[in-house]
């Protein structure tokens, strides 16, 4: 007798969130079975990858992942159209790093400015995050929110202590929220509880389990994307049943492996660079990932064509 | 006797024991009245009306003679007599009347009366004292002077025993029969079949002995006298464990006692403490020093190995050794106590490093270990251990859940003593507290059952979110900034007894909900362990010094416990002391904790790799899966 390939069957459904302005709506989750799994359930949408761009010039980027922008790094607008328009971007994650209180501290509504122009200037839907710092972001996404009313934008990160005003804004003027916690199943569903129960329907949420690049914590966040995602499928527990936002690009450009230049033993650094971003995005989608956010316009294309051949 | 309380307009019913306090029987109804002095009744504000019915009322100048011959009563100072119909007057609501949720009748259970669990023991105390009066010795009847005690010992009082006695008491023992002219009472330390005298006293003296029993906790120390022959405590006291400014914690204690000196140190601050509670018992009772004839202790490991001056060095480092488990009876003065010379002290056997002799304690005097039910039992102290078993089998775990169910790291925290508050209630709408105090004083701060009562009435009233962070949006002059973050005056500077506010603040919330979670969470570890669910469990046993009254439907409600079903629970307050008391009443229960010790598995928690998940998951309220909940979610859903 021919073997069989044992099959599961899940009783959950991951949500789909969408995302972008009418017209121009992309929509992401919606699995019903484990990533790539096609002989047990459906995986209706692609991941989706989301291309970085810093509201002002990074200063501590390597020079093999500033390469591809260094025409645009002072113009976020011409920075996001080269994204979308050369490099095939299918979403543009906008960091407003420029608000960091402990750096530019560039004041929210200037801010909220250049996402009002990048917005327009774009077609594909945008994520928008903050510094990372909990009281300005707080006041710089309800800014954010109000500019980019209509667009349906993905605001973050929400965190344990600013969700609520970071919750509010996109309530108010109908965005998505992401909500970031720290490398914990846990602390993740608690946070969804908390941004549902203030009214926030749970289609306009993704989770960001917190980033890692390979070798540098990766298999830790791996096996906590993968029991969020156990969680939302075989329990059918309401509260993982958020697509999953993997925001590692900034964490691989920071391992050694891939920034480090004057290293020949190590073999070409660009390569190396590049391969080490489309390793960890490789994890990423077999743990679950549905969005992911990367820089080099090189790893990102091995990863599209890696999503297309997976998805077949 | 039980009797039925109506209260009108809000047409709700409670069944209460007779005696029981009105104030207390309406916060069991979920009746709202304005309530704000602890029970005191200096506040006046708890007015109502006895429509049918009595009520004994402490006399009070709050209520003119009119009012009180229309019916009016203080609920604080009533105590219920009979069936009572009583309707509440708007000017006694918190808030103007609306018509609240539908809860289902409250459990609230006392923690009064360790003697019931004496029933099952054999009274016969491990120090007994015997009147004797002796023929003299004659030529025709000249034999030793011991063996002339152990005969008449033996024919006047039946006392089989082999005896024998200390060379202390030897030494004397000559010239005190002679002196006394024959007539002696002899004090015996009786365990298994041999008997020792260790004590003989000119005259009769029978009729004073008297144990004290100590619960030496990480953090309160508590003593009762007893009356050892009347079977009766004559007075009881607690204070902290004076170790508590060389940590808090076990471990911290530890740490300390690898310092220079540190032990000496340990040791002379946790004497002085017990030393202070017994000259505190001794003056309150009018007993004197010499008549205490024993004392029982019953501490963990830790505090054990500390009181009688042992290294816990090697219980700290893997493989966690401790010097000894069993201690037998050894002399007070020995170890540092204040007592006589021949006052003689027994420990309660300990399991491993962190499940001690409290823990042994409790568990016999609950009756677990001679149970066939299967039974939980809880201790909920400075660490929280939990046991599960019957007759045949035990198996324990310790969690490390901090004081704050002592009042230890909370701003207003304190023990559970007198001006404690130990009950709330928080009305929905306006936010406005209805308090209890231990001692129906004014409110001097919160123990550990009023922590319980608060957070889960803040998170019923919206006051938290589900992470224990309060809501500085609502409009109430109780919710403010304070010194430490956000906070809810629960008393306020005029009410309470040093004339400061009392306050929950956030930092206290996130304190008791990280002691609730390591609770928990070793709860679910240890069932687990052992492939059990909790609706296997039959009967489920709640120790813990941190109030006199455990409200189980506020205990759910933040998820310090799983949902059981309350027929199932019994509030034993405190376990370790009770165990400690019977011991000194029974040589029976000493020896069988012995072999409870020896019976019980200890399963180490740091050992399982689910544990840091568990508390995580722990950390919300009442819990990240609600579904484990059931009951608390319909509650919440019902809002």
């Amino acid at each position: 007798m021919a073997f069989q390939a044992p099959v599961d069957t899940y009783q959950g459904k991951i949500r789909e969130v969408v995302v972008g302005k009418e017209g121009n709506q992309v929509a992401v989750g919606g699995e019903t079975t484990l990533p790539f799994h096609f002989f047990e359930g459906e995986m209706p949408k692609k991941p989706i990858i989301a291309m970085e761009v810093y509201d002002v010039a990074p200063d501590n980027w390597s020079s093999v992942v500033l390469e591809p922008f260094k025409d645009v790094l002072n113009d976020p607008v011409a920075w996001a159209k080269k994204c979308q328009d050369e490099y095939g971007a299918e979403m543009i994650s906008l960091r407003l790093i420029s608000t960091d209180p402990n750096g530019e501290n560039r004041d929210s509504a200037k801010a909220a400015e250049t996402v009002k122009a990048v917005i327009e200037a774009v077609s594909i839907p945008i994520c928008i995050y903050g510094s990372g710092n909990i009281e300005k972001d707080g006041e710089l996404l309800k800014k954010v929110a109000e500019v980019a009313e209509g667009h349906k934008v993905i605001l973050g990160p929400s965190q344990e202590d600013n969700y609520k005003q970071i919750t509010a804004a996109a309530i108010g003027y109908k965005h998505n929220v992401s909500g970031l916690s720290p490398i914990d199943v846990n602390m993740a569903k608690q946070l969804n509880i908390l941004m549902t129960q203030l009214g926030l329907d749970a289609d306009h949420l993704v989770m960001d389990p917190s980033g890692a690049a390979l070798g540098y914590g990766l298999e830790y966040v791996y096996s906590i994307m993968e029991r969020l995602r156990l969680a939302a499928l075989q329990q059918n527990d309401e509260m993982t049943q958020m697509p999953m936002f993997c925001d590692f690009g900034r964490e691989v450009w920071k391992a050694k492996e891939a920034k480090t230049e004057d290293e020949p033993s190590w073999g070409d650094p660009e390569k190396r660079g590049i391969l080490w971003e489309f390793m960890t995005a490789a994890s990423m989608l077999i743990a679950g990932g549905d969005i992911l956010v990367m820089r080099h316009p090189e790893a990102v294309k091995l990863t599209k064509k890696l999503i297309d051949e997976l998805m077949g | 006797m039980k009797h039925k309380v109506v209260f009108y307009p809000d047409n709700k019913q409670v069944e209460v024991e007779e005696g029981e306090n009105l104030l207390r029987a309406a916060m069991a109804a979920e009746v709202s009245i304005s309530a704000s002095c602890g029970g005191d009744g200096t506040c006046g504000k708890c007015r109502v009306i006895i429509e049918k019915g009595v009520v004994e009322q402490k006399p009070t100048s709050r209520l003119t003679t009119k009012e009180i011959e229309q019916g009016y009563v203080l609920a604080c100072l009533s105590e219920i007599k009979s069936d009572l119909e009583v309707r509440i007057p708007p000017e006694s609501r918190p808030g103007k009347f609306v018509e609240r949720e539908k809860l289902p009748e409250s459990h609230i259970l006392s923690a009064r009366g360790w003697k019931e669990y004496l029933s099952s023991w054999q009274r016969h105390p491990p120090i007994r004292k015997f009147y004797i009066e002796m023929v003299p010795p004659v030529l025709s009847d000249n034999m030793d002077d011991l063996r002339r005690i152990r005969r008449t010992l033996s024919k006047d009082h039946g006392l089989r025993a082999a005896v024998d006695a200390d060379l202390s008491v030897l030494k004397y023992m000559a010239r005190i029969l002679r002196e006394a002219d024959w007539r002696v009472t002899v004090t015996l330390l009786e365990s298994d079949l041999r008997a020792k005298i260790v004590k003989i006293e000119p005259g009769d003296t029978a009729k004073k002995n008297y144990a004290v029993a100590i619960d030496v906790g990480t953090t309160t120390i508590g003593a009762r006298l007893i009356d050892l022959n009347e079977c009766v405590v004559l007075s009881q006291e607690s204070d902290y464990n004076a170790q508590v400014s060389c940590g808090e914690d076990v471990i911290s204690r530890m740490v300390f006692s690898n310092k220079k000196d540190g032990l000496v140190k340990l040791q002379s601050l946790v004497v002085g403490t017990i030393n202070e509670l017994i000259a505190k018992l001794v003056s309150r009772s009018g007993v004197e020093f010499s008549d205490i004839s024993c004392l029982v202790l019953a501490g963990n490991t830790i505090m054990t190995h500390l009181l009688l001056g042992l290294t816990p060095k090697h219980i700290r480092e893997a493989p966690y050794v401790p010097t000894t488990t069993n201690f037998s009876w050894i002399k007070a003065k020995e170890f540092g106590i204040d007592v006589l010379e021949d006052t003689y002290a027994h420990c309660f056997p300990c399991v491993a490093s962190y499940v001690g002799g409290d823990i042994v304690a409790g568990v016999l005097a609950s009756g677990m270990s001679r149970s066939d039910k299967l039974t939980l039992y809880i201790d909920i102290g400075t660490n929280g251990e939990i046991v599960l078993g019957n007759a045949d089998w035990l198996v324990a775990c310790s969690c490390s859940a901090g004081p704050a169910f002592e009042g230890g790291g909370v701003k207003h925290g304190m023990r559970a003593t007198k001006g404690a508050i130990e009950q709330i209630r928080i009305d929905r709408n306006n936010y406005e507290p209805m308090i209890l105090t231990i001692g129906q004083s004014k409110p001097a701060g919160i123990c550990g059952s009023g922590l319980i009562d608060a957070l889960a009435e803040m998170f019923l009233s919206r006051i938290v979110d589900q992470r224990g962070k309060i809501n500085p949006g609502i409009d109430s002059p109780r919710i403010r900034e304070g010194e430490h973050g956000l906070e809810y005056v629960l008393a306020w500077a005029g009410e309470a007894v040093n004339g400061q506010d009392i306050v929950v603040a956030e930092v206290d919330i996130d304190n008791l909900i990280r002691a609730k979670a390591a609770i928990f969470a070793g709860i679910s570890i240890l069932l687990e362990s052992v492939n059990v669910d909790m609706s296997n469990v039959e009967e489920i046993f709640i120790a813990g010094a941190f109030g006199n009254y455990l409200e189980i439907e506020r205990v759910q409600m933040i998820g310090l416990l799983p949902e059981y079903s309350f027929e199932k629970v019994k509030f034993v307050g405190n376990g370790s002391l009770a165990g400690a008391s019977i011991g000194s009443l029974s040589k029976e229960i000493l020896n069988e904790a012995k072999k409870v010790a020896e019976k019980m598995t200890y399963l180490e928690l740091s050992a399982d790799v689910n544990f840091m998940d568990k508390y995580i998951s722990a950390l919300f309220l009442p819990h990240t899966n609600i579904e484990l909940f059931p009951m608390v979610m319909k509650k919440l859903e019902n809002k």
